[in-house]
C-alpha cells in the first residue's frame, strides 16, 4: 500500500471536511444552532477567563507558590499529551464527523477522517478542563506581564500535543486491526502498565518526570516572560512546526489504520454466544438482553475498560488521599454514561420497533435499562476505587462512608440525567464501530460538560464531608441527593410510559 | 372491486385505465402464479366465511406534529385471510402496521384486534399480534436464539424450543442461531424478522416488506408462513411494494395513497400487465 501523501490530498481533505461539517450543521434546527453558538461563546469566555483571571488575581508576582507551580508545568504538559493519547487510542483513532453508516455512500478520504477526528478531539470536557488548567496555572504563576508571550507556547503545546496524540491513536488502531493485533496491543499495554508500576514503586517516576522533554516548554515560557525573545521565538516556531508536522504526518497512520479490517468488531459479530436457560422472570430476561447490548459492543467494552482503569491508575500514581477519591466515582460515571447512557435506547438499534411490539410494560423496560446503566457505572467506579485505594493507606470510617455515598449519589445522578436525555433527545446510532458515539459530537460536548459539573460538585461535597467525624452528615446528604435523583428518574419513567413519547423515541432510534 | 374514499380525484386518464376492472383479467402474464394464488384463495375463502373479524380499524388518523401520516383509514381483516397493503412510499402502510402492533398510538379512530382496543389495552394487543417491522427489526447485539427466548419469556410460551429450531431451519437460519444479528445480511435479517413475527402463532400476523432483499428460498418460506397462519385462522396483513408477491400471498389488496385508502381489490385484479396498469393508475 502506498503511503505517499500529496498536498492535493490534504487540500481536498480539508475541503471535504468543510462539506461534512456543513452537512452536520444542516441537520440542526434553529434552536439547536443557537444553543451551539451559545455553547461556543461560553467556552470562549471561560477560556479567556481561565487565561486572564488567575493572572489578575492581585498580589505581588511572582506569587508565593509560583516556583512550585512552574516546576509542575512540564509534568502537566506531559500529562496532557498522555491523556489526549489515551483518549485517541480508546476511540480507535478518533471520533467520526459523520457516522460510518451514513458516510458509506460518500467518498470520504482517510485524510478527511483524520482531520475530522482532530477537529473533534477538543470537544470533550476532559480536554477542555486540562487546557484551562495548563493556561490558568501558567498565568497564575507568572502574572499579567507579557501574558501573551508566555501563554502562546502553552497554547501551541496544547494544539500540537492533540495532533501528536492523534498520530498515536491511529498507530495503535492500525496495530489493533492487524493479524494478532489485539493480543499485541494488550501485551504492549500490560508491559506499559508494569513499567509504570515499577517506576512508581521504586520511586523513579518523579526523577523521570523531571527529565521530561516537556521541560523545554517551561524554558520557552520563562524566556517569553523574561524578554529572551530569540530563544522564545525559536521555541515558538519549533512548536508551531512540530504541531503542523503532526497534523500532516497523522494522515499516514490514519490511512494505514483505516485500510485494515475491523478485526475486533468482526470477531464479535461472527463469534458464537451459546444459549443459556430462559430466566425465571421477565425482568431478568430484559436485563440479559440489555447487558449483551453493552458488553458485546466494541466501543463500549473498550471505553468502559479505559474509564475503569485510567483514573484509578492516575490516582495510584499520584498517591491520592481518601478525601480526594470522592471525586473519582463521579468522573468515571460521567465518562461511562457518555459511552451510551445519554442515548440509552440506541442499544436496541433497529430492533427497537420489534422490542416495543413485545407484551411487556414500558416500566419494566425502563427499569431494566436504568438498572443496566447503573450497574455499568457502579462496576466501573468500583474498579477505579480499588486501584486508587491501593496506595491511599488505611481510611477512617467517615472517609469510607463519604466515598460510598459519593459513588452512589454520583451514579444515580448520572443515570437520572442519562435516562432523561435519552427520552428528550434520541438519536439513531449504530454503536458497532469503535469510533461511534451515542450522539453527535457537539451534543456530546454539552452532555460531558453538564455531567462533569454536577458530578464534580457532588464529589467535592462528599470530599468535605469526609473530613467530618460524624458520618450522619454524609449519609443524610446522600439520602437527600438520592431522593432528588430518584424523583427525576421517576419523572422520566412517567414520560416513557406515555405511548406518544415512547413511539417518537423508538421511531428515531430505529431509524424510521 | 370496491372503491373507497379517495383523497383527491383520480383524473380522467386514470379513470379510463381503471375502466377495464370489471372485464375478465387477461391471462398473458404469470398465469401459473395467478392460478396458484386463486386456488389458494378459494380454499381460504371457505375458512374466512367461518372466520371472525380479527382486525377492525375505523377512521384511523395518525399525526406526527403537523404531519398526518394516516388520514382516516378503514380496514378489516378476517380470520384465515391475507390482505396486502399496497401503495407508494409515505402512503401510510407502515404506520398503520405500527399502530396495529401497538408501537404507535392512534391519534384518532378505533383500532381493535380480536375485539381488544389498542388504545385501552396495548399489552393484550401485543400478545395477539406478531410484527415484522420494516426497518431491520432486530436487536443488533443479540442472537436469533436470544430474540426467541425474549419473545417466549414475555409471551409465557412453553415447550417452544422444538418449534423455534424448526422455524430457524425452515428459514435457513439454524447455523447462525447463536451469532449476533449485527453481522447478518439484509436478507437474513428479513427472514429472522418473519420468524419472530410468526413464532408465537399470533392471531394477527403483520408483515412489513417481508420479501425485501430475500432470496427465492426465503420468499418460499415466507409464503409458507403466511399460508400456515391463514390455515390456523390468523388474519395476515402484508405491506409490500412487490405486487407479484402480494398477489401470490394475499387474496385482497388495499391500496393506500397519501394516508388514505383509495381502493380495495381482489388480488387477481392486480395480476399481469393489466393488473400492473390498474395498480399504477391507483398510485397517481
Amino acid at each position: 500500500m502506498s503511503t505517499a501523501l500529496s498536498w492535493t490530498e490534504l487540500r481536498t481533505g480539508r475541503e471535504d471536511l468543510a462539506s461534512l461539517l456543513a452537512f452536520r450543521r444542516s441537520g440542526l434546527s434553529d434552536a439547536e444552532r443557537r444553543r451551539v453558538r451559545l455553547g461556543a461563546l461560553l467556552v470562549l469566555l471561560l477560556t479567556i477567563l481561565a487565561v486572564l483571571g488567575p493572572a489578575y488575581l492581585g498580589g505581588d508576582t511572582p506569587r508565593a507558590r509560583s516556583g512550585q507551580l512552574l516546576a509542575l508545568l512540564p509534568s502537566l504538559c506531559l500529562g496532557f499529551l498522555v491523556l489526549a493519547s489515551f483518549t485517541a487510542v480508546a476511540s480507535a483513532g478518533g471520533r467520526e464527523i459523520v457516522p460510518r453508516d451514513q458516510a458509506v455512500a460518500f467518498p470520504v478520504s482517510t485524510v478527511t477522517e483524520h482531520l475530522g477526528a482532530l477537529i473533534l478531539a477538543p470537544l470533550n470536557i476532559a480536554w477542555i478542563a486540562q487546557a484551562w488548567a495548563l493556561l490558568g496555572v501558567t498565568s497564575y504563576a507568572l502574572g499579567p506581564a507579557r501574558l501573551w508571550a508566555y501563554e502562546l507556547p502553552v497554547l501551541l503545546w496544547i494544539l500540537g500535543a492533540t495532533a501528536l496524540a492523534q498520530v498515536v491513536g491511529w498507530m495503535a488502531e492500525g496495530v489493533r486491526r492487524g493479524p494478532h493485533g489485539i493480543a499485541a496491543f494488550r501485551t504492549f499495554l500490560a508491559v506499559l502498565a508494569a513499567v509504570a508500576a515499577a517506576l512508581v514503586v521504586t520511586g523513579r517516576l518523579t526523577p523521570l518526570l523531571d527529565r521530561s522533554p516537556t521541560a523545554q516548554i517551561l524554558v520557552i515560557v520563562l524566556e517569553g516572560q523574561a524578554r529572551g525573545w530569540s530563544t522564545w521565538a525559536f521555541g515558538v516556531v519549533t512548536l508551531l512546526l512540530a504541531g503542523a508536522a503532526a497534523v500532516v504526518v497523522g494522515a499516514l497512520p490514519a490511512r494505514w489504520a483505516l485500510s485494515r479490517p475491523m478485526r475486533e468488531e468482526l470477531r464479535l459479530e461472527s463469534g458464537r454466544h451459546e444459549a443459556r436457560a430462559v430466566p425465571g422472570s421477565d425482568f431478568t430476561m430484559l436485563l440479559r438482553i440489555d447487558r449483551a447490548a453493552v458488553w458485546r459492543s466494541v466501543p463500549l467494552r473498550r471505553g468502559l475498560t479505559v474509564l475503569a482503569v485510567m483514573p484509578g491508575a492516575v490516582a495510584l500514581a499520584g498517591n491520592l488521599e481518601w478525601t480526594m477519591l470522592t471525586i473519582l466515582p463521579g468522573l468515571v460515571a460521567s465518562g461511562a454514561a457518555l459511552l451510551f447512557g445519554v442515548n440509552t435506547w440506541c442499544l436496541d438499534g433497529r430492533g427497537a420497533l420489534w422490542r416495543d411490539s413485545l407484551p411487556v410494560t414500558p416500566r419494566a423496560v425502563f427499569a431494566s435499562r436504568s438498572a443496566v446503566l447503573l450497574e455499568v457505572l457502579l462496576s466501573s467506579a468500583a474498579v477505579t476505587l480499588v486501584l486508587a485505594a491501593l496506595r491511599a493507606g488505611r481510611p477512617t470510617t467517615p472517609e469510607v462512608t463519604a466515598l460510598v455515598c459519593s459513588t452512589l449519589v454520583a451514579s444515580v445522578q448520572v443515570v437520572a440525567a442519562g435516562m432523561r436525555w435519552s427520552i428528550a433527545r434520541p438519536f439513531a446510532v449504530d454503536l458497532r464501530s469503535a469510533r461511534a458515539t451515542p450522539a453527535p459530537p457537539i451534543v456530546m460536548a454539552g452532555y460531558s460538560a453538564r455531567l462533569a459539573v454536577v458530578t464534580t460538585v457532588t464529589g467535592l461535597v462528599f470530599s468535605g464531608l469526609a473530613g467530618i467525624d460524624d458520618i450522619r452528615y454524609a449519609v443524610a446528604t446522600a439520602l437527600v441527593m438520592l431522593l432528588w435523583s430518584c424523583l427525576r428518574l421517576q419523572r422520566s419513567a412517567r414520560r416513557w410510559d406515555d405511548p406518544v413519547t415512547r413511539s417518537r423515541v423508538i421511531s428515531v432510534v430505529a431509524g424510521g | 372491486m370496491r372503491q373507497t374514499a379517495t383523497p383527491r380525484p383520480l383524473g380522467e386518464r386514470n379513470l379510463r385505465r381503471l375502466g377495464g376492472f370489471s372485464a375478465p383479467v387477461r391471462h398473458s402474464v404469470k398465469a401459473d402464479t395467478r392460478s396458484a394464488a386463486v386456488s389458494q384463495n378459494d380454499r381460504v375463502d371457505e375458512v374466512g366465511q367461518q372466520g371472525q373479524r380479527r382486525v377492525d380499524i375505523q377512521g384511523l388518523w395518525v399525526r406526527f406534529g403537523a404531519v398526518a401520516a394516516v388520514r382516516g383509514i378503514d380496514l378489516t381483516a378476517e380470520a384465515g385471510r391475507a390482505t396486502a397493503l399496497l401503495g407508494r412510499n409515505g402512503a401510510g402502510k407502515s404506520t398503520t402496521m405500527r399502530v396495529l402492533a401497538g408501537v404507535i398510538p392512534p391519534t384518532e379512530g378505533v383500532v381493535e384486534v380480536d375485539g381488544v382496543d389498542v388504545r385501552t389495552d396495548p399489552l393484550a394487543v401485543k400478545r395477539l399480534t406478531g410484527y415484522c417491522p420494516d426497518v431491520g427489526g432486530l436487536v443488533p447485539r443479540a442472537t436469533p436464539w436470544e430474540h426467541l427466548q425474549l419473545s417466549a419469556r414475555l409471551r409465557r410460551l412453553e415447550d417452544w424450543e422444538d418449534r423455534a429450531h424448526d422455524l430457524l431451519e425452515r428459514f435457513e437460519l439454524g447455523d447462525v442461531a447463536h451469532r449476533v444479528t449485527s453481522g447478518f445480511s439484509h436478507g437474513m435479517g428479513r427472514r429472522l424478522s418473519v420468524v419472530l413475527a410468526r413464532f408465537h402463532q399470533p392471531s394477527v400476523l403483520l408483515l412489513v416488506e417481508p420479501f425485501d432483499g430475500v432470496d427465492p428460498l426465503g420468499v418460499e418460506a415466507t409464503l409458507e408462513a403466511i399460508a400456515d397462519a391463514r390455515a390456523r385462522g390468523a388474519a395476515v396483513l402484508v405491506s409490500t411494494h412487490l405486487r407479484d408477491l402480494a398477489v401470490q400471498a394475499c387474496e385482497t389488496a388495499l391500496v393506500l395513497r397519501g394516508g388514505s385508502t383509495v381502493a380495495r381489490l381482489r388480488s387477481h385484479e392486480l395480476v399481469g400487465e393489466e393488473g400492473a396498469g390498474v395498480y399504477r393508475a391507483l398510485l397517481d
